[in-house]
């Protein structure tokens, strides 16, 4: 029975709503009586439609659906592209190209790829395997395997209405996802995974297991470093211990050593001598370079964080015109170290080693948008110190307005409080590029450009769109998102010459008051070059112009734009990569804002003597003159210090503030050999800066917190152990920390309190090498300092498998009921239609509702109502139509279908028109006999006819002579089944003999008819004609009262 | 635009074919932008076979056959593209088609379906190198012509063998350089025409390289010229496509306007920002309408 319902094209979701089918008998019987006055061929299709009705809304109550089965199979291959079976592609190529070959028509075949990410390179289609060998698409990021994930990505691409198979091609080393628990949910959706299994196994390998160094020591302290070296060969070898970059000498009894097969331990003990971070990398050199497969698995590393007395980085361009700065904090003995930003640019690992920083004069374009971030969560969430001195590069000079460093300042970079200031302007040229995206690339770097100027400066956009014209007309960048909006919106041409841009460019600086006027012309340099009159009028107008050669073939067209920037002063900048771009319009842009810099000496008004920062400096004397500054506005919770009083209000020199966890100062001034020499003379200099510095250096948290780091898979678990000074946990501390991903960067990173004083958090480690987490501890809003530590993942977990993962992928088999095919895949039969066939279920009980309960409805009303059977067959017809065009969507076929359709409707309409026409029909078919037969049945019929009019005036004459008195009392319907028989009986017998409907009862029977000559409805003249009777009997009783009233 | 909706209404009632686009003489529209088969991006360089069938490149770097009816028929794509695509093609009497890859400084020589028969040019401003080609033309002794620009803008000829005859037109032009030669033709009287793009003139030479006459200033007035970026002649009228106009012009050979077609816009009828334009058979006219990707086929 439960098969027999299985095979049923319908099904419904809420079965119980089919119990109120039992209503259809019930109905049945109720209406049978009811529906007496209609004939019998209409009361049964009456009651028929009727209890289709019934069931039809049953069935849209029970929520019908629609049960498709389907026996195509779609088949999904996995292929497995990671870094430990690189080898094995063209294998599995192979072996797809011969599963797929004489595939059923119906079948779909997909292909995914997958290492750390899965790839989908062939959709689900019929037809068979379509890539071509050897042409894949390279496999980014090789070096980790996520099998979870490429199962997951191929049940979603399974089309619903197919079986489902998934061909997993792998060695089974998967080192990211679940892929058990993926299987689980496959097999839990009736996908079934086969196995290819893809075999390998390395008989002579070493590879380093871990190394252990202890997350935080103190100076002087001899820290041990564990090595585990895993071997499955008996070996020798020299193990090379790396610290902090440098290659240690170590003595031959500690350095050779031999492995052998399993986990080999070592202890390695190094003392400490500076604080910071203390990094050590381990590697293992074979004598024999076969005894290894693989080599990058043969290090191991791991860090140290060293607490003691804070070192300082100062950040220069110019380390000469520094050096007395150094000098000064070394004095006041302070460790500093000088890093030239044009050799190395540290990232925020490197800052971590250092409890302050100095920017000193330094410009916005040597830092990326990235790195400028880093330092910024060096202050805030690491709690480092940043100070920034000023020089002609510096604050809005040096194009760090809008950048996100500029967020962490405690000066504003723009003016407000200014009346008079010289002005910029810049006008950008853009001209469309034939670099991929290059439009693109243009727009994003010349927003950057608005970012970055000034409000007070002016700023406008030259394109080529049908002719040259201001697509961003020159105008001050107050609107700095309207302009970007404009920029959005810019439609960059193919500008066949840069003259007339650059006559524009020319014509609308020349009408500002800008002191500074600058062109960035950004091109591929295929336009033709202008001419020597508007290259005349830049020169003369004082305008600079830099151009930027965006694209691959920048090497070819770079005559133009090197012309262009060579005779206006501007800068030629060669773009290979547009990532570079940004940088180069910051440095552009910056051009324009050299009005910012105040190039005459003054001498600084001390406005808050408490300060921390010039607390006994400034005191006697006040502090000698300075050559210069760059204006910038205080912030409005900054504290300054130190200021320059003009008329035109005062400008801040020295400010300082504290920014999430670490503190900030500015000092405007700076440029020691130009602005500085009186500073740099003054006794009181050294001081001061050791000062600065030390309020701004990073607080390093109590030495009572303990800290240990483990990874655990593919994360990583930092816990802390808080202790206070008795020995006692500290619960409920608020930790603001931070991990830095090598390759994706700074993080947030959640702490989470386990146990008493105890705090645990937990990192994803899916990229090759170093997280280091800074961690802040604050207690009831006080800031404790802050702790770091980190984790090394030295090697790809791909290179710690020495074989083929068997047992996992057997038990993936398992889960999902899918088959082991390790026998080629000529005999593997991957397409194999062994599957249960696939059954979705649609509902369409919005369908029923509109197309069969409503129709339905009409046809039964119909049938009742409509006393002509022409317009019966007729309502029927149409009803025909629409539900089979409209309904059944026959309309969306071809033409031989609505044909069809017009047919079958015209079949049913004459079929029932023919109670109609039967005696025409008759007629037609019938020999001259039969239409004497019909003669002599026309002549009973007109005899009739005569009778029923005689009987009718008789009847009509008697009514008037008995009914005269009482006539008003009489009521007249006009009821078509149970109106007044008299007037309308004559009629009902015309229609009867005519072979119509019975429309109406009548009243006696003209002639009682034999019992083969008994036509349809007689049963209802009964009964009307007991009406009748009954009807007359109280007429007649009615006629006697009035005579006794008389 | 209602009575084309009207007459393809009465066409498809009565059963036959619908009546050409007659918008502006507008008899046919082909291509859309995309990157399939007889769609465009950003086409550049149009030029008409002797056949009639018509060879079109685009910014994908990719040169498309169509038959003259605009039929899609074949396609190959350039060896590079990384530095940029061509700008312009020709097609030589005997079927070689001949493509200035421009931003690898060469000519490109294929058959009609694409097979590489030769390339010449490398990059640089001495003799047999290029800056930017932009066209070719042939004449009847066998010697082939390119444009040039970028700081080297000039017309070489070259040999049948594509080895390097002589620098045929450089410096000064009636003490103007020229600046971007888009544009090149040798007409039935051995006479070489050259569109000198950026200094929106035309001008007309001899084989042996001796100004003729030219003509042609900047404006949007009939005679004058912005950025003619294309031409071709046909029984001595000469067919110039307007970059910067958006339009088509006719000249006879002293110069005269003897029409303009077109303006900027989207619409049939219309151009937006053309870079090339053919005489096809028939007196057919093909409009490369770049910015719209698309040829609109014109009868006048």
């Amino acid at each position: 029975m439960t098969t027999l319902l299985d095979q049923l094209p319908f099904s419904f979701e809420k079965p119980e709503w089919l119990w109120l089918a039992l209503l259809v008998p019930v109905l049945v019987v109720a209406s049978y009586r009811a529906l007496a006055g209609l004939g019998p061929v209409r009361r049964t299709a009456s009651l028929l439609i009727r209890s289709l009705v019934i069931l039809a809304i049953v069935a849209t109550l029970a929520e019908i659906q629609q049960v498709k089965r389907n026996e195509d199979l779609t088949v999904i291959f996995l292929m497995d592209r990671s870094q430990s079976v690189r080898e094995q592609e063209t294998r599995q190529e192979s072996y797809m190209e011969a599963a797929c070959k004489d595939i059923p028509p119906n079948d779909r075949v997909g292909v995914i790829d997958f290492a750390r990410h899965a790839h989908l390179e062939q959709l689900p289609m019929k037809g068979g395997y379509f890539l071509e060998r050897g042409r894949l698409p390279e496999m980014p990021n090789p070096d980790r395997t996520d099998v979870a994930g490429a199962v997951r990505l191929a049940m979603a691409m399974f089309p619903h209405d197919t079986a489902k198979r998934v061909v997993l091609m792998s060695d089974g080393n998967d080192n990211m996802g679940d892929l058990l628990g993926e299987a689980q949910r496959a097999a839990g959706d009736g996908v079934t995974i086969d196995v290819v299994p893809l075999w390998y196994e390395l008989h002579r390998e070493v590879f380093f297991e871990k190394m252990v160094a202890p997350a935080s020591a103190e100076v002087g302290e001899i820290v041990p470093i564990r090595m585990n070296v895993q071997s499955n060969t008996v070996t020798t070898g020299r193990i090379e211990i790396f610290h902090n970059g440098s290659k240690l000498d170590l003595p031959d009894e500690m350095a050779r050593r031999r492995l052998e097969v399993g986990n080999n331990s070592f202890v390695l003990k190094l003392p400490i001598e500076e604080p910071g971070v203390q990094k050590f990398e381990a590697r293992f050199v074979p004598d024999n370079d076969n005894a290894d497969a693989i080599v990058e698995n043969n290090r191991a590393s791991g860090f140290t964080f060293v607490s003691g007395k804070g070192k300082v980085a100062l950040l220069t361009m110019d380390p000469s015109a520094d050096r007395i700065l150094v000098d000064a904090l070394t004095d006041e003995n302070i460790q500093v170290r000088m890093i030239d930003l044009g050799l190395e640019v540290p990232d925020l690992a490197g800052l971590l080693d250092y409890s302050a920083i100095v920017l000193s004069n330094v410009p916005a374009n040597v830092f990326t948008e990235q790195q400028q971030e880093s330092l910024r969560d060096y202050v805030e969430t690491t709690g480092g110190g940043l100070i920034t001195t000023g020089g002609d590069e510096a604050y809005g000079a040096g194009g760090w307005i809008g950048t996100p460093l500029a967020d962490v300042l405690p000066v504003e970079l723009e003016l407000k409080h200014k009346k008079i200031i010289p002005r910029g302007a810049l006008v950008l040229v853009m001209h469309s590029c034939e670099l991929p995206r290059g439009n693109y690339w243009g727009k994003l770097v010349a927003k950057k450009s608005v970012d970055t100027i000034s409000s007070r400066d002016y700023i406008g956009a030259l394109a080529y769109a049908g002719g040259a014209s201001w697509e961003v007309p020159l105008q001050f960048a107050t609107n700095k998102q309207g302009i970007k909006n404009k920029i959005d919106r810019m439609v960059i041409g193919d500008m066949p010459d840069f003259d007339p841009t650059l006559r524009l460019a020319v014509k609308g600086l020349t009408q500002t008051d800008a002191v500074q006027r600058h062109i960035i012309l950004i091109s591929d340099g295929d336009a033709a070059a202008p001419s020597g009159k508007v290259m005349q009028d830049l020169i003369d107008s004082n305008i600079t112009c830099s151009t930027i050669a965006i694209g691959y073939g920048y090497h070819v067209q770079e005559f133009t734009l090197r012309d262009i920037a060579n005779k206006t002063g501007g800068r030629f900048y060669p773009v290979r990569n547009p990532r570079a771009l940004p940088q180069i319009f910051v440095k552009e842009s910056k051009v324009v804002r050299r009005p910012l810099i105040v190039d005459e000496p003054f001498t600084p008004q001390v406005s808050f003597a408490q300060s921390e920062i010039i607390a006994g400096i400034a005191d006697e004397g006040g502090v000698p003159p300075l050559g210069g500054l760059v204006l910038t506005t205080p912030k409005d919770l900054a504290l300054v210090s130190l200021v320059r009083s003009t008329e035109d209000g005062t400008d801040p020199v020295l400010v300082h503030w504290q920014r999430g966890l670490g503190r900030v100062v500015s000092f405007t001034s700076g440029y020691w050999p130009q602005w500085g020499t009186d500073w740099t003379a003054w006794p009181k200099y050294s001081k001061l800066w050791a000062q600065i510095v030390r309020w701004t250096m990073r607080q390093e948290a109590p030495a009572n917190f303990d800290v240990i780091t483990r990874t655990e898979g593919n994360q990583g678990r930092i816990i802390i152990e808080a202790l206070d000074k008795d020995a006692d946990y500290l619960n409920f501390l608020n930790m603001q920390a931070k991990v830095i991903d090598p390759k994706l960067g700074p993080r947030d990173l959640r702490f989470t309190q386990t146990g008493a004083g105890r705090y645990e958090a937990v990192f994803d480690t899916e990229h090759t090498g170093q997280y280091i987490a800074s961690i802040g501890i604050i207690q009831e809003g006080d800031y404790l300092g802050s702790i770091h530590t980190g984790i090394s993942m030295p090697f790809s977990p791909e290179l710690r498998e020495m074989s083929t993962n068997e047992a996992l992928l057997r038990e993936v088999v398992t889960t999902t009921g899918g088959r082991w095919l390790d026998s080629g895949a000529e005999t593997d039969d991957v397409f194999s239609h062994d599957l249960p066939p696939t059954v979705s279920k649609q509902p369409v009980w919005d369908w029923t509702l509109a197309w069969i309960l409503l129709p339905l409805f009409l046809l039964d009303v119909s049938v009742r109502r409509l006393a002509s059977w022409l317009a019966l067959s007729i309502v029927v017809e149409l009803l025909i139509i629409v539900v089979l065009l409209f309904g059944a969507g026959v309309i969306y076929t071809n033409w031989f279908g609505v044909l069809g359709v017009f047919i079958f409707a015209e079949l049913v309409g004459w079929s029932i028109r023919y109670q109609y026409i039967r005696p025409l029909f008759d007629w037609m078919t019938h020999s001259v006999t039969a239409l004497g037969q019909a003669g002599e049945r026309s002549t009973q019929t007109l005899g009739q006819l005569k009778d029923v009019r005689e009987r009718g005036k008789a009847d009509e004459s008697q009514q008037q002579a008995a009914q005269r008195p009482v006539e008003s009392t009489t009521p007249k319907t006009a009821r078509f089944d149970a109106g007044d028989p008299t007037p309308g009986s004559s009629v009902g017998n015309l229609t009867e003999a005519m072979g119509g409907a019975k429309a109406t009862d009548s009243g006696e029977k003209p002639k009682q008819k034999s019992g083969e000559q008994r036509e349809p409805g007689e049963t209802e003249e009964a009964h009307t004609s007991r009406l009748l009777r009954a009807k007359r009997r109280a007429r007649g009783k009615i006629d006697d009262d009035k005579d006794k009233q008389g | 635009m209602r009575r084309v909706c009207v007459i393809l209404l009465l066409g498809c009632v009565c059963g036959c074919d619908p009546p050409p686009l007659t918008e502006n003489g507008v008899v046919k529209v082909f291509g859309t932008v995309g990157m399939g088969e007889g769609s465009f991006s950003y086409p550049r360089g149009i030029a008409r076979a002797a056949d009639g069938c018509l060879f079109i490149v685009d910014k994908t770097a990719r040169v498309q056959r169509f038959s003259a009816e605009g039929e899609f028929e074949t396609q190959w794509n350039m060896p590079a593209k990384k530095s940029g695509k061509p700008v312009g093609l020709t097609v030589h009497p005997d079927g070689r088609v001949f493509v200035a890859d421009t931003h690898y400084h060469r000519v490109m020589v294929y058959d009609r379906d694409g097979g590489e028969i030769a390339r010449f040019g490398s990059e640089g401003d001495g003799d047999g190198q290029f800056r930017l080609p932009t066209d070719v033309a042939f004449d009847d002794a066998g010697f082939i012509y390119v444009a040039e620009y970028n700081g080297n803008d000039r017309v070489t000829k070259w040999n049948a063998d594509y080895t390097f005859h002589s620098s045929l037109i450089d410096g000064p032009i009636d003490g103007v350089p020229m600046v971007r030669p888009a544009a090149l033709l040798v007409d039935d009287e051995r006479t070489l025409w050259v569109a000198d793009a950026c200094n929106h003139r035309i001008l007309r030479f001899t084989l042996e390289g001796e100004l003729l006459s030219q003509f042609g200033s900047i404006g949007t007035e009939p005679g004058q010229l912005r950025y003619p970026y294309d031409m071709d002649m046909k029984d001595g009228i000469l067919l110039i496509c307007e970059y910067g106009n958006s339009r088509l012009q006719w000249f006879d050979k002293a110069g005269n306007s003897l029409g303009v077609w077109g303006n900027a816009g989207r619409s049939i009828g219309e151009l937006y920002s053309p870079w090339g334009a053919a005489y096809g058979l028939d007196g057919m006219i093909y409009a490369l309408d770049s910015q719209n990707n698309r040829v609109q086929m014109i009868k006048r």
